[in-house]
């Protein structure tokens, strides 16, 4: 599967206040394969959205390589395959939402009767139709969150990157949203979205990477740290060494997946009744806190990567 | 592209309060303008006019200069322009597009300005003739050098210091008008350092055909192409400057 967008050992640094430059990024490297659904962790202010808008083309001037498409990054005929919803997107006050979409629409090279179907697609998955005439300057967060995304798939992109697409939105919103994003992902389009909710992630996505002060801590397929879970037997009967008592008069023992044909014939052969083997879910949020809180304990400074 | 980035900028603008509360200013003034007339010692006609006039002027110019400063950094500040810079819109287009937008709405200003001002004129008696529209057009160039003006400092440094450096561009292109007169006393390399100075500046005193129009100094048609030749080389010489700095600039 190729990659539709890598970062290879990139770093970013913009200017602060007076002669002093801050760091971003400091050698973030990663890779969204292509039809993936990549999820970006990280919390408020750990390089996401620098991240995101190098790839998309905002910022420019990092060191490494960011490649689109198998292509360097920087060629504005690119970003024409890329659908970007920004971080609590703010949009012109006085413009009505349909000729925005139809403005915005253009921009992506739409015309004519493509225009129009984009135009009343997007407005009906997002529920704008009936707000046609309304200024984006009268719309609630949520609202903007919705006509954000409504303009990132208007023109059907390859490569969808959202920047916190879930922020603002009720859980009926959250819920059209993944859904949207869930359809955007069968008809072709690669997913790539930063998030701090890391039960979206876990919903949406096959792929991860966990960024932190401009570093990415850890990457991989979702599949892979869920399979990694500990398993669980819970038996009753003679308890083996390291058991937790449940005070029922069973016991539970947690071992790898690589031990587990030894361990349960262990039990068997001691005479032990098995009630239950089953793999113990690893909750993200849990793993995140802890493989961030280790990362600080190893004496990163918080601010400077 | 760019046609369609002016577009939208034309629109937002025109709907914009602050667009709509200066032209209601405008129209205060000119009815004051009369009484103005009205109370005068010397021709109440020719006061009024050139009142008339010369709001269109002031009025033209401080929105040139607040609207010029805000067009692309209120952009960048409110992050507007993260949704149409993501798509395959090379910079220069954005920045050429957002620039002729605004001059679109100011035209537009402009011209329901100087229609509302020549109407006045007309339905309280004042006498009207062609060259108080030239005298118009003229102003509306000189509305779209300083947009051009204003643009082009916000692009070098903050919006509130590029506009007290705009209005420092007015009031300097007016008086570079009188130079021409003041360089023989100079002399020397004084002379060379002033007339290079000056050639730095937009001399906006050739727009200002306001006084002359007032009293019917006809304006040679040469004279004219000129002039708005000579405006139209400033804006593009300003636009290319501003291009040129935000193709680098982080947003």
């Amino acid at each position: 599967m190729a990659d539709i967008l890598s970062f290879s050992d990139v770093s970013f640094s913009y200017r602060g206040d007076w002669l002093n430059r801050v760091r971003s990024l400091a050698g973030v490297s990663f890779a969204v394969p292509a039809g993936s659904a990549y999820g970006f962790l990280g919390a408020n202010g750990a390089g996401k959205s620098t991240s995101i808008k190098l790839a998309v083309g905002l910022l420019s001037g990092q060191r490494g390589a960011i490649s689109l498409f198998g292509r360097p990054v920087g060629d504005d005929a690119l970003r024409a395959r890329v659908g970007y919803l920004p971080e609590q997107p703010y949009f012109y006050e006085n413009l009505q939402v349909h000729e925005y979409l139809v403005y915005l629409g253009r921009l992506s090279g739409l015309h004519g009767a493509a225009l129009r179907a984009a135009v009343d697609r997007v407005s009906g998955l997002l529920d704008l139709a009936e707000l046609g005439r309304r200024k984006l300057g009268s719309f609630s967060k949520g609202m903007r969150q919705r006509f954000g995304l409504a303009q990132a798939i208007i023109h059907q992109p390859d490569l969808l990157v959202l920047d916190e697409p879930f922020s603002g939105l009720d859980p009926l919103w959250r819920a059209r949203f993944k859904e949207i994003m869930a359809a955007e992902r069968a008809r072709g389009a690669t997913l790539f979205f930063s998030t701090h909710i890391l039960a979206d992630v876990e919903d949406l996505c096959d792929h991860y990477a966990v960024i932190d002060h401009g570093l990415v801590l850890e990457q991989g397929r979702l599949d892979t740290l869920i399979g990694a879970a500990p398993l669980a037997l819970t038996a009753r009967g003679p308890r083996p060494d390291g058991a937790e008592d449940l005070g029922d008069g069973s016991w539970r023992v947690l071992f790898p997946e690589s031990e587990r044909g030894a361990r349960v014939s262990a039990v068997i052969a001691a005479g032990a009744e098995i009630l239950r083997l089953e793999r113990k879910h690893i909750a993200l949020e849990d793993y995140f806190v802890a493989r961030v809180r280790a990362f600080h304990a190893a004496g990163k400074p918080l601010g400077a990567p | 592209m760019i046609l369609v980035i002016a577009g939208a900028t034309c629109r937002e603008a025109l709907r914009s309060r602050s667009f709509l509360g200066l032209l209601a200013f405008y129209a205060v003034g000119v009815l004051l303008a009369r009484v103005v007339g009205w109370i005068s010692a010397t021709d109440g006609d020719l006061v009024t006019t050139d009142l008339v006039l010369s709001l269109q002027a002031l009025v033209g110019v401080l929105v040139a200069v607040a609207t010029g400063t805000a067009l692309v950094h209120s952009e960048i500040k409110q992050r507007t322009l993260y949704t149409v810079l993501s798509r395959p819109i090379a910079r220069w287009r954005f920045v050429l597009g957002k620039y002729l937008g605004l001059a679109g709405a100011l035209a537009a200003g402009q011209a329901a300005m100087l229609a509302l001002g020549l109407l006045w004129l007309a339905a309280t008696g004042a006498p009207l003739h062609g060259a108080l529209l030239l005298a118009g057009l003229l102003t509306a160039v000189e509305v779209l050098v300083m947009a051009a003006v204003a643009l082009c400092w916000t692009a070098l440094t903050s919006p509130l210091l590029a506009a007290a450096l705009g209005l420092a561009t007015y009031a300097l292109g007016h008086a570079v008008a009188t130079l021409p007169g003041m360089l023989p006393y100079l002399g020397g390399w004084r002379m060379t350092l002033a007339a290079v100075g000056a050639s730095l500046i937009p001399n906006l005193g050739r727009f200002a055909y306001r006084n002359d129009a007032v009293h019917g100094v006809p304006l040679p048609l040469a004279e004219l192409g000129l002039t708005l030749v000579y405006g139209g080389l400033w804006i593009a010489l300003l636009v290319a400057i501003t291009v040129a700095v935000y193709r680098r600039k982080q947003l």
